[in-house]
């Protein structure tokens, strides 16, 4: 060897600073991971899956939106050209009330496909959602499509365990973590270069795929969705995911720094992922089912009919409507219908109409509540298997979840309601009681105007999200304290 | 400067015999003490306990007044540490390993000209350093080693067979800056097989046989055949 030329020695290195550590780290994990072709590959492979699953959902959101622009105007056509008739044969005749899709289903479906995209607007009835799209779709639908939130749901939390599972076991096999730690620097700034550097390369990953689906987001969006609240949607679900992906950054780290060997590391790395992913869903899903339990569609539709024979209907004889009839004579003192000053067929359907909105209010928002309750009771291990909270989180934000549909189900009967109101009130004025033969021009029905739905701001999901939120932050706490803890018992040998 | 004091391992599940027994043992700087010994016979285990990678059963080891065990990170700043083989990471240049040694050892930012003179300093050529390390040899990791053990101007050295695999020049130049190190005020404990690395780098040479350190010698006070003899007296002992 050359001339040594040492410096004086006794005077002990002042430590490296906490952030110098870390950085130090994450550069040299960035540098090893930028040289690891292995690494390009699988990263091309997953961006090329993100990006096709961005493509295809926006393909098929651009479809059904045709489709359903397509379905409306011809509904309408009829609707607006059903010509002279009876108000309340139109009520009969009724339409349709399209659900518009949120710009987000591109990145997650939701239950979008399950519940169907239209309401039938009917006289004296209150429909559930036609037209799944899962029905049209083979046996392969039961499987679940690609979607850019099954990628990030599914796929990178892999791809975290595959940055993460060696970040300390693979040091510890390779000799390496022994020199690192003779230097003295804390192991749990060591840990959070490795963090930085796991969670920058997914970023490498998230922030073009991100970036595409923003500008998805703003070709797709139109009248029925403001640009500016898509936009904090997914300032929100990119939120959301990113303290999943940090999660899973910081469980692989931690179990990494506890395992005695890679493999170890990474058995027990993937038996979780596949508990997450793939058995939570499933078994919270039966537990939520058998616990909270709900009607049957024939239960839900008998318990409504039920409900429906306390009210009259068209039956004149039912006691209901006698006491009715009664009342409404008394109300204007006259003794005989045909002597009332309106028609009296119209209030009567109007007043049948009203006892029936209570009924579905009542049922409908019996129903929800139940599917609300099954789906808090599926998503309560959210802190542990954090895929029960990224879920309903996702969908959520999505405009996809059963809220959102509750919602448009809502707006829709509101319109119904109009409708059937607007029928009546017109038989009541305009009509005289016991004249079959009186109809009301195009000119009514063109009047009432076309189911427009104002879907809720991003406020909405954010109040049903809010515990699915607290489980994804407490998961990421959980899992930093997990990997700190470990690194602070680390031991090189 | 390094010390031990009544300083005992006891792995779990070896009950029999302590890996190390009521060791004590006190280094100066500017002193280098070589111990000797077979195999299990706790030299490994002495420096893995002056750098807490195990934690000791009882007794004390300090560096420079402070208990590794109780202030791990403190004594460790205080170290440079050289074992059997460097293990560094294969995807990085040498001078990547050495600039990202030093950087997480703390201390002034070293700049690349200082890096690469480090290395120089430590026998690397210059254009091995910008080379990936997974194609280096043991001996021009070992240098990687002692470049990094320079640059971080620690009081005690330690040092886990660190000629073990060298060819014979390259363990020469290596007792050589040993030498040199120790000149400059540093503690230093090396751990060795090779008896005439001990003769000619040690201050004081131990002969350690089934966790006890059995005898001491002075280095000028021994020769190498009487250097040998007591070794293998020892050896011999550990067999039967």
């Amino acid at each position: 060897m050359s001339e040594i030329v040492v410096a004086k020695a006794p005077a002990t290195q002042a430590p490296a600073g906490r952030w110098r550590v870390a950085r130090a780290v994450a550069l040299k994990e960035w540098a090893e991971l930028r040289r690891d072709s292995r690494l390009a590959w699988l990263f091309g492979l997953v961006f090329l899956l993100m990006l096709g699953a961005l493509a295809f959902g926006a393909a098929q959101h651009m479809r059904l939106d045709r489709e359903r622009a397509a379905a409306a105007a011809t509904d309408r056509a009829l609707w607006t050209g059903q010509g002279a008739k009876n108000p309340h044969a139109a009520a009969h005749f009724g339409q349709y009330a399209f659900k518009p899709q949120s710009p987000l289903a591109l990145a997650d479906p939701g239950v979008d496909a399950y519940v169907g995209e239209a309401v039938w607007l009917e006289a004296h009835k209150q429909n559930e959602a036609q037209f799944r799209a899962a029905r049209d779709a083979g046996v392969g639908a039961r499987l679940g499509g690609l979607s850019f939130a099954f990628v990030l749901q599914t796929i990178m939390p892999l791809v975290a365990v595959l940055l993460g599972f060696a970040g300390f076991a693979g040091e510890r096999e390779r000799g390496t973590l022994r020199q690192l730690m003779s230097l003295g620097a804390s192991p749990v700034d060591i840990l959070a270069g490795k963090a930085l550097a796991a969670l920058g390369a997914l970023s490498v990953l998230l922030i073009p795929a991100f970036a595409a689906a923003v500008l998805a987001t703003l070709f797709l969006a139109d009248h029925d969705f403001s640009v500016a609240d898509q936009l904090e949607r997914l300032l929100a679900l990119s939120f959301g995911y990113g303290l999943y992906l940090a999660g899973f950054v910081f469980l692989a780290l931690g179990v990494s720094a506890f395992a005695k060997s890679t493999r170890t590391a990474l058995v027990l790395l993937l038996a979780f992922w596949l508990a997450n992913c793939f058995l939570a869903p499933r078994v919270m899903t039966d537990v939520a089912k058998r616990v909270a339990t709900l009607p049957t569609a024939l239960e839900f539709r008998n318990a409504i009919a039920e409900d429906k024979k306390k009210t009259f209907g068209h039956d004149e004889s039912h006691p209901a409507f006698v006491a009715f009839r009664d009342g409404v004579l008394a109300q204007y003192g006259v003794s005989r219908i045909e002597d009332l000053p309106v028609n009296f067929r119209g209030l009567a359907l109007r007043k049948d109409d009203e006892n029936g909105f209570v009924i579905f209010d009542k049922h409908f928002g019996a129903l929800q509540a139940g599917f609300d309750a099954q789906d808090r009771l599926r998503a309560a291990p959210g802190f542990l298997f954090p895929a029960l909270a990224m879920q309903p989180f996702s969908t959520s934000f999505s405009g996809t979840d059963s809220w959102h549909q509750y919602d448009f189900a809502t707006a829709a009967e509101a319109h119904r309601r109009r409708i059937q109101t607007a029928a009546s009130e017109d038989l009541i004025h305009n009509a005289r009681y016991g004249d079959a033969a009186y109809v009301a021009s195009r000119d009514m029905w063109e009047r009432i105007p076309s189911f427009d739905y104002a879907a809720p701001a991003v406020s909405f999901a954010l109040s049903h999200a809010r515990g699915d939120l607290v489980a994804l932050a407490l998961w990421a706490v959980l899992t930093a304290a997990l990997a700190g803890f470990a690194a602070r018992r680390l031991r090189p040998l | 400067m390094l010390e031990a004091r009544e300083l005992t391992k006891r792995y779990e599940g070896k009950a029999d015999r302590p890996a190390l027994d009521r060791l004590n043992l006190h280094i100066p700087g500017g002193e280098a003490f070589c111990l000797l010994g077979p195999n299990g016979a706790g030299k490994t285990t002495t420096v893995n306990l002056f750098l807490n990678f195990i934690a000791p059963t009882s007794g004390q080891a300090l560096v420079g007044g402070v208990d590794s065990a109780r202030e791990p990170l403190e004594a460790r700043r205080r170290l440079a540490y050289i074992p059997e083989t460097v293990m560094l990471y294969g995807a990085l240049t040498g001078l990547e390993n050495l600039e990202y040694f030093t950087e997480i050892s703390g201390g002034r930012r070293l700049a690349r000209a200082e890096l690469l003179a480090l290395l120089g300093e430590a026998g690397l050529a210059e254009e091995a350093a910008f080379r990936r390390v997974s194609g280096y040899s043991k001996g021009m990791r070992q240098k990687v080693g002692v470049a990094v053990a320079l640059a971080r101007r620690a009081q005690a050295l330690l040092l886990d067979e660190p000629t073990s695999g060298l060819d014979p020049l390259a363990a020469n130049e290596f007792a050589a800056l040993v030498e040199k190190l120790r000149k400059q005020g540093m503690a230093i404990l090396m751990v060795t097989h090779d008896l005439f690395l001990a003769k000619q780098c040690g201050t004081r040479i131990g002969v350690m046989q089934a966790g006890r350190l059995v005898s001491v010698f002075g280095a000028d006070d021994v020769d190498h055949l009487g250097l040998e003899r007591a070794y293998l007296e020892q050896f011999r002992g550990a067999a039967a």
